[in-house]
C-alpha cells in the first residue's frame, strides 16, 4: 500500500453556529493527486482551510504523516509542509512577482534554496521571469494563479493544495492549469485539488472524493467517479 | 502681518517647517509600521517619544552622554521595549478580531506612562541644555539651528534605514507581506507574532530617534506625548497610510503647515489649522495624498 501522507478523520467545522462540516474524512497518499468535488458551498474551501489551520476543527483529527496538524497555527503547519493555495489565489498584489516568489522560501528550511527555487520557477513559467519586476496585481488572472502555484512550490512542500486553481480562467488557460498540475505531479508533489470543473479533476486525480453539504457523498478513483452515472447526472449536467 | 514678508522669511519658515515636521514624520513612520501589521493606531508613541526624551536626559544629567551620541543606546533600548510591549500588552489582543481591545491597551499605556513621567520627574517643563545648544548654521541669511538639522537628518537616516529594511530583506519583505494580507503571509509560514513583534521593535527605535530629537530641540513636558501622537496621525493621514515614505512627508507638510499659518496668522492658529487639514485630506482623499486609492471589495 502506498505511504499514507494526509489522514483527515471525522472532521468537522462550523462558522459560529454555522456548521460547515460534518464528521468528514479524507485521506491523501505519498505521491499522488487527489481531488475534492462538490457543489458550491457543499464545504470544500472550509476543509482545505482547516487542514491548513485558517478555521479550528471542533472535533476530529488530521495528520500529517505523523504530525497532528489540529491546534496548530497556520505557519507551523505550513513550517511542517502544507504550501495552500487559497481561494483568490492570497498574491500580495502591492509587491512584485519576484518578491511573492522570495516569500514563497521565508521557511528557514527553505532559504538556503531560494535562489534555486526562484530558477526552477522562471523555468516552468518563463512568463514569469519577463514579469519579475511587475506588481502581482498587474498579472492577467491566468498569470496571477501560475504564480501562486509557483510561489507555493518555492517551499519544496510536502503536500501542494490547491483551491479551485481554473477559478475564472479561460478554457485555454485551465487547460495550461491542468498541464501544469501534471507537469507537478510527475515532478514528485503531492496535490490535494479542489475543483469545480469536476470533469477535468476527476480526469487528473488519482482518486477523488464528492463533498454534499459538508459529508463525504462518494469517493473513489477518478477513473470510476467520472464513469459513475450518479455523479454524471448529478455534477456534469450542471456544470459542464 | 499686514507686512507682505520678504524671500528670506518665506525660505526661513520653509526651514523651520521642514526642520520641525521631519519630528512628525518620524513619529508617523512608526504608527505607519505598527498599523501595518497590527491594523491599531498605536496612540502611545508620542508617549514613548516623551519618555525617550526624558531617557536622554538622564543620560546626559546621570552619566553626561552625550544626546546626540547617546543614538544608539536610546535606539536599542526602544527596539528592545518594543518587542516587550507586544509580547507584554498587545500579543493576546492581537489575534482577536476585534481591534478595539488593542486600542484600549494603546490608551492606557499611553496615560501609565504619563503619569509615571509625572511622578519620577514631576510635570515641569524639561529640556537638555548642551554647549552647542543654541549654535546655528546660517547660509544666504537663513538661520538654521544646529540641533534641528541634526534632528533632521536623524529623522531621514532613520526613515531610509526601515525603506531599506522593508525593501531589500527577506524579514522586511514578509513585514510587507504580511501588513498586505496576514493570512497569506502565515499560510507561507510567516508568524504573525513575529512580524507584529517588528513592527513594534522598529516603531518603537524610531520613538527613541524621536526621543534624541526631541530632547535636544524642544522643551518637554510628561504630557506633550499626546500632542505629538495627533500630530503623527495627522502626518500619517496625509501621507497615506502603510507609505513610510508617505508618513515622511506628510510630517513635513504639517511642519510647513504650522510654520506658515504661526508668522501669518498666529501661533494661537496652528493646531486648528494642522487638524483641519487632517480631516479635510481624510474627506477628500480618505488614502492619504501619496498612496494608491483604496481598492473596493
Ligand atoms: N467565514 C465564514 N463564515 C460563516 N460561514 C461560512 C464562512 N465561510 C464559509 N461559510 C459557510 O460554510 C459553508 C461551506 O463553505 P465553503 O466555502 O467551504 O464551500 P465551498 O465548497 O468551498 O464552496 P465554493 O465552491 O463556492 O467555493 C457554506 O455554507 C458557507 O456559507
Ligand atoms: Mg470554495
Amino acid at each position: 500500500m502506498a505511504n499514507r501522507l494526509l489522514e483527515v478523520s471525522n472532521l468537522s467545522v462550523a462558522y459560529g453556529d454555522v456548521r460547515a462540516l460534518w464528521g468528514v474524512s479524507i485521506h491523501v497518499d505519498q505521491g499522488t493527486i487527489v481531488a475534492i468535488v462538490g457543489a458550491n458551498g457543499a464545504g470544500k474551501s472550509t476543509l482545505l482551510r482547516a487542514i491548513s489551520g485558517i478555521v479550528r476543527a471542533q472535533e476530529g483529527e488530521i495528520k500529517l504523516s505523523d504530525n497532528s496538524l489540529v491546534g496548530r497555527p497556520p505557519e507551523d503547519i505550513a513550517r511542517l509542509g502544507i504550501a495552500h493555495v487559497p481561494e483568490g489565489r492570497g498574491l500580495f498584489r502591492h509587491m512584485t512577482v519576484l518578491e511573492n516568489l522570495e516569500l514563497g522560501a521565508f521557511q528557514p528550511k527553505a532559504r538556503p534554496r531560494l535562489r534555486e527555487g526562484i530558477d526552477k520557477a522562471y523555468a516552468l513559467f518563463p512568463r514569469l521571469k519577463e514579469r519579475a519586476h511587475q506588481k502581482a496585481g498587474s498579472l492577467s488572472g491566468g498569470e496571477q494563479q501560475m504564480l501562486a502555484i509557483a510561489r507555493a512550490v518555492m517551499s519544496d512542500p510536502a503536500l501542494l493544495i490547491l483551491d479551485e486553481p481554473s477559478l475564472g480562467l479561460s478554457p485555454l488557460v485551465v487547460r495550461q492549469m491542468f498541464t501544469l498540475i501534471q507537469t507537478l505531479h510527475s515532478q514528485g508533489v503531492t496535490i490535494l485539488l479542489v475543483e469545480q470543473n469536476i470533469h477535468q479533476a476527476l480526469k487528473v486525480a488519482d482518486y477523488g472524493f464528492v463533498l454534499k453539504t459538508g459529508e463525504v457523498a462518494m469517493q473513489g478513483t477518478g477513473r470510476d467517479l467520472l464513469a459513475n452515472p450518479e455523479i454524471q447526472k448529478a455534477y456534469m449536467g450542471v456544470l459542464e | 502681518m499686514t507686512e507682505i514678508p520678504s524671500l528670506q522669511v518665506l525660505l526661513q519658515l520653509t526651514v523651520n517647517g521642514i526642520l520641525g515636521g521631519a519630528m512628525y514624520g518620524v513619529a508617523a513612520v512608526g504608527l505607519s509600521l505598527i498599523f501595518g501589521t497590527m491594523r491599531l493606531i498605536f496612540l502611545a508613541q508620542g508617549a514613548m517619544i516623551i519618555l525617550a526624551a526624558y531617557f536622554v536626559r538622564a543620560l546626559f544629567q546621570g552619566l553626561g552622554i552625550d544626546p546626540f551620541l547617546s543614538l544608539p543606546i536610546v535606539i536599542t533600548v526602544g527596539a528592545g521595549v518594543g518587542w516587550l510591549i507586544y509580547q507584554g500588552l498587545f500579543r493576546r489582543a492581537a489575534a482577536m478580531e476585534d481591534r478595539n481591545v488593542s486600542l484600549l491597551i494603546a490608551v492606557g499605556l499611553m496615560f501609565l506612562v504619563q503619569n509615571l513621567m509625572t511622578v519620577i520627574w514631576g510635570g515641569n517643563t524639561a529640556g537638555v541644555v548642551t554647549s552647542y545648544t543654541a549654535s546655528g548654521i546660517g547660509a544666504f541669511g537663513i538661520r538654521m539651528s544646529f540641533t534641528r538639522s541634526i534632528g533632521f537628518l536623524i529623522a531621514i537616516a532613520g526613515t531610509a534605514l526601515v525603506m531599506l529594511f522593508l525593501k531589500k530583506t527577506l524579514v522586511g519583505k514578509a513585514v510587507r507581506a504580511a501588513s498586505e494580507d496576514m493570512t497569506s503571509a502565515a499560510l507561507l509560514g510567516i508568524s504573525p507574532h513575529r512580524v507584529n513583534a517588528i513592527a513594534f521593535s522598529i516603531g518603537l527605535a524610531l520613538a527613541g530617534a524621536a526621543g534624541v530629537a526631541v530632547a535636544t530641540t524642544f522643551p518637554f513636558n510628561p504630557f506633550a506625548g499626546f500632542v505629538f501622537s495627533l500630530k503623527a496621525l495627522v502626518a500619517l493621514a496625509i501621507g497615506g497610510i502603510g507609505n513610510v515614505a508617505g508618513a515622511l512627508a506628510g510630517g513635513i507638510i504639517l511642519g510647513l503647515i504650522e510654520a506658515y499659518v504661526q508668522y501669518f496668522i498666529s501661533g494661537g492658529w496652528t493646531n486648528a489649522f494642522g487638524y483641519g487639514v487632517f480631516l479635510l485630506v481624510l474627506m477628500l482623499k480618505p488614502e492619504g495624498l501619496f498612496s494608491r486609492p483604496y481598492k473596493k471589495a
